[in-house]
């Protein structure tokens, strides 16, 4: 009897326990790390289902408070309960809440706009067919004067005119051209006085295209488009707007394309910016990391008082990313490849003071030592003993940070820093997704041509 | 002549390295110092150019007091000073002439020697130093393209380019292997032999022995034997060493 109590006792006592406060039990026998482990754990799995309020989760918390019981109980027996039943209930819970915050959808994945997207993409638009354009225009006014000139022009062999001499909005124009390419497809398109062009398709929406005849005439009506004096400052006064007739035809040969002009300007730009960048962070770089070199500046305690300003502030630097830096720039000297240099630059002082500061800090002190001993002086020792041991490296480390600073300078351009990147995001504006595509190509030539280029310089130079 | 004067050093870290250390060196002689790693061997050679600045103590050398010398007199002594390292002290990057060349910097103009032009003159002469110590043709190679030996030999050529009176060996062949020990202490003893005084930190008792014209010897940076190296016995050997000490014969290794 006195045996059987004297073991119910416990038992009893460390379930009511932990029934209570989960751990206590536990805890009250001793085993106190998994007391207070349990404890913590159950109320970190708690908060979060509280937090997070959906009811579903809060079986995680009372199956561990339930695990917790039947371990306490266990425990008083002398047998401890596998801690992976609680691990796994809390795991649960944390995963689960995890892919919900995170929204995971895979019905969201939409294949049919993935394709439109990838599509185009599989042409990047670089080069194309070069070919030759054979464009001609005729003045009609709009709207009408009381004495309109005629609506007629002819050059080069060909005649253009358009019946009557001028229109309102919205009224019908017969256009006529004569001397055009035969049998060739011809865009006909409005232009207003200060450039640009309107279509006069179906709905003013596409582009009106006929073909000539084999004399290489063709005739037709339009309409003057109903947003051609949206521009003009007085729509009574009469202006001279234009009818222009296109035909292309291929000339052999490829060409590069518009955009693959703006790709190879963004690249140099993007280069460029690195390397301006670089150059500018090199100068102000070089004189801070003798500052920051512990072995120069823990001589006297102000000069270790500057060495431990001058790292921290590299270090604030260089904690900041130079996107970041650059958003702040383009506020600053606004948006171009300027305010991208500056920030490249800004974070490349930080981050060639701290590795240049690196190289002075290994530097052997024992040719200085032997410089010194042949009677040079101050400025000799440096130049003959610590400047060729500082060299190679300060150039390795500045290559490789031009390396870096080209990457970099890529994705500083989606913020408005200029160069490739800024194009790269004005043609996923406009949904060119071929431009976007010449785009990827442009940087990863880049990146992987000049990831090379520094590896090899570098390899020479350690 | 060279006099050491109650010679001590303190290093800022609370480190004695010498103690109250005097003696004298005359002209032509071969000077070895001999003591455990610690006894303050480097110490002192390096207060005697004043790469180490002594604590307390007087270096006279032909009566000029080295450890009072202003820095631009100081300069004119040291240039007069070769001096060769354990590590050789080479900048590895460097060619083997530049090396060998910077040991002129006391010499030259200050100017065109920061601008790395030379004169014909002591171009010449870095090659004759290369051709004595017999790597002429090693002249245009990086440093570190060499071996060991070999650069402890351009070590030797920047001390000859210094014109020097006085060569301070620090352990001079403790990185090298025997054989290449005797080539390395074989041309010190034929400089010494032209005139040159040298001082010379040794490790090996056989090597001492051979080329010692005299011995010091530290313990503890205190100076605890001087005079002629046969009076260096195994009772002696010990003393300076402590018990625990095998002799090791570089010529048996």
């Amino acid at each position: 009897m006195s045996n059987e109590t004297a073991t119910r006792r416990p038992v009893v006592r460390s379930g009511v326990a932990s029934f209570f406060v989960p751990g206590l039990g536990q805890f009250l026998l001793g085993e106190r790390y998994r007391g207070v482990g349990i404890l913590l754990g159950f109320l970190v799995i708690l908060a979060t289902v509280i937090w997070y309020g959906k009811p579903l989760w809060y079986a995680s918390p009372i199956l561990i408070w339930l695990w917790n019981v039947w371990d306490a109980i266990s425990l008083a027996g002398g047998r401890a309960r596998s801690i992976l039943l609680p691990l796994f209930f809390g795991l649960a819970a944390a995963y689960g809440i995890g892919w919900q915050v995170v929204e995971i959808d895979f019905s969201k994945a939409n294949m049919d706009r993935a394709l439109a997207i990838l599509r185009p993409m599989t042409r990047p638009d670089f080069i194309q067919p070069r070919r030759e354009v054979n464009q001609m225009w005729v003045p009609v006014q709009v709207p009408c004067s009381s004495q309109p000139p005629a609506a007629r022009r002819e050059d080069a062999g060909r005649v253009a005119t358009v019946i009557p001499d001028c229109g309102g909005v919205g009224e019908t124009l017969i256009v006529n051209v004569t001397g055009m390419w035969a049998n060739a497809e011809t865009s006909i398109f409005w232009q207003n006085p200060i450039g640009n062009p309107l279509m006069l398709g179906e709905g003013e929406i596409s582009m009106l295209t006929l073909t000539t005849d084999e004399n290489g005439s063709l005739t037709t009506t339009i309409r003057v488009p109903s947003t051609a004096l949206v521009a003009a400052p007085d729509p009574t006064l009469p202006q001279f707007h234009r009818v222009y007739f296109e035909q292309y035809r291929p000339a052999g040969g490829y060409e590069l394309s518009f955009i693959g002009g703006e790709v190879l300007k963004g690249a140099l730009a993007t280069i460029s910016m690195a390397l301006m960048a670089t150059g500018l962070a090199m100068l102000f770089a070089v004189p801070l990391s003798f500052l920051a070199a512990r072995n120069l500046m823990s001589g006297n305690p102000v000069t270790y008082a500057v060495y431990v300003i001058v790292r921290t502030l590299l270090n604030i630097l260089r904690s900041i990313e130079s996107l970041i830096i650059a958003i702040i720039f383009v506020v600053i000297v606004g948006l171009g490849p300027f305010a991208g240099m500056l920030a490249l630059a800004l974070h490349s002082v930080a981050a060639l003071g701290k590795l240049y500061s690196e190289v002075i800090e290994g530097i052997d002190p024992g040719p200085i030592e032997a410089i010194r001993a042949t009677g040079a002086n101050w400025l000799q020792v440096v130049r003959y003993a610590v400047i060729p041991q500082i060299i190679p490296p300060f150039t390795a480390f500045t290559i490789y940070r031009w390396d870096i600073n080209v990457r970099s300078a890529t994705v500083i351009g989606l913020v408005g820093g200029g160069g490739i990147g800024f194009l790269l995001i004005e043609l996923i504006r406009v949904n060119n997704m071929r431009g976007v595509s010449a785009v990827f190509i442009a940087i990863a030539v880049i990146v992987i041509v000049l990831d090379y280029v520094s590896a090899k310089l570098r390899e020479r130079l350690v | 002549m060279l006099k050491i004067q109650n010679l001590s050093k303190t290093y800022p870290n609370g480190t004695q390295a010498l103690k109250n250390v005097s003696f004298d060196v005359k002209d032509g002689e071969f000077l070895v110092v001999i003591g455990l790693s610690g006894s303050g061997k480097s110490t002192l050679l390096r207060c005697i150019n004043r790469l180490i600045e002594p604590t307390e103590g007087k270096i006279f050398w032909d009566d000029v007091d080295i450890t009072a010398a202003p820095p631009a007199e100081l300069r004119r002594i040291r240039r007069k000073i070769g001096m060769v390292f354990q590590q050789f002290n080479l900048v590895k990057r460097s060619s083997v002439m530049t090396n060998v060349l910077s040991g002129r910097l006391g010499y030259v103009n200050p100017w065109t020697s920061l601008l790395g032009i030379w004169a014909q003159e002591d171009k010449q002469r870095a090659l004759q130093a290369l051709d004595r110590v017999g790597i002429a043709d090693k002249a245009y190679s990086r440093a570190d393209a060499l071996s060991g030996g070999q650069q402890q030999r351009v070590g030797i050529a920047r001390a000859l380019m210094q014109d020097p009176k006085l060569i301070l060996a620090d352990e001079p062949v403790a990185s090298l292997d025997p054989v290449l020990s005797h080539s390395i202490l074989q041309y010190l003893e034929g400089l010494n032999k032209e005139g040159i005084t040298v001082i010379c930190s040794l490790h090996f008792l056989d090597l001492v022995h051979r080329y010692a014209t005299r011995v010091v010897a530290l313990k503890d940076g205190v100076k605890v034997f001087e005079g002629s190296a046969k009076e260096i016995d195994r009772a002696k050997f010990k003393e300076i060493y402590g018990e625990e000490a095998q002799e090791v014969r570089a010529a048996s290794l």
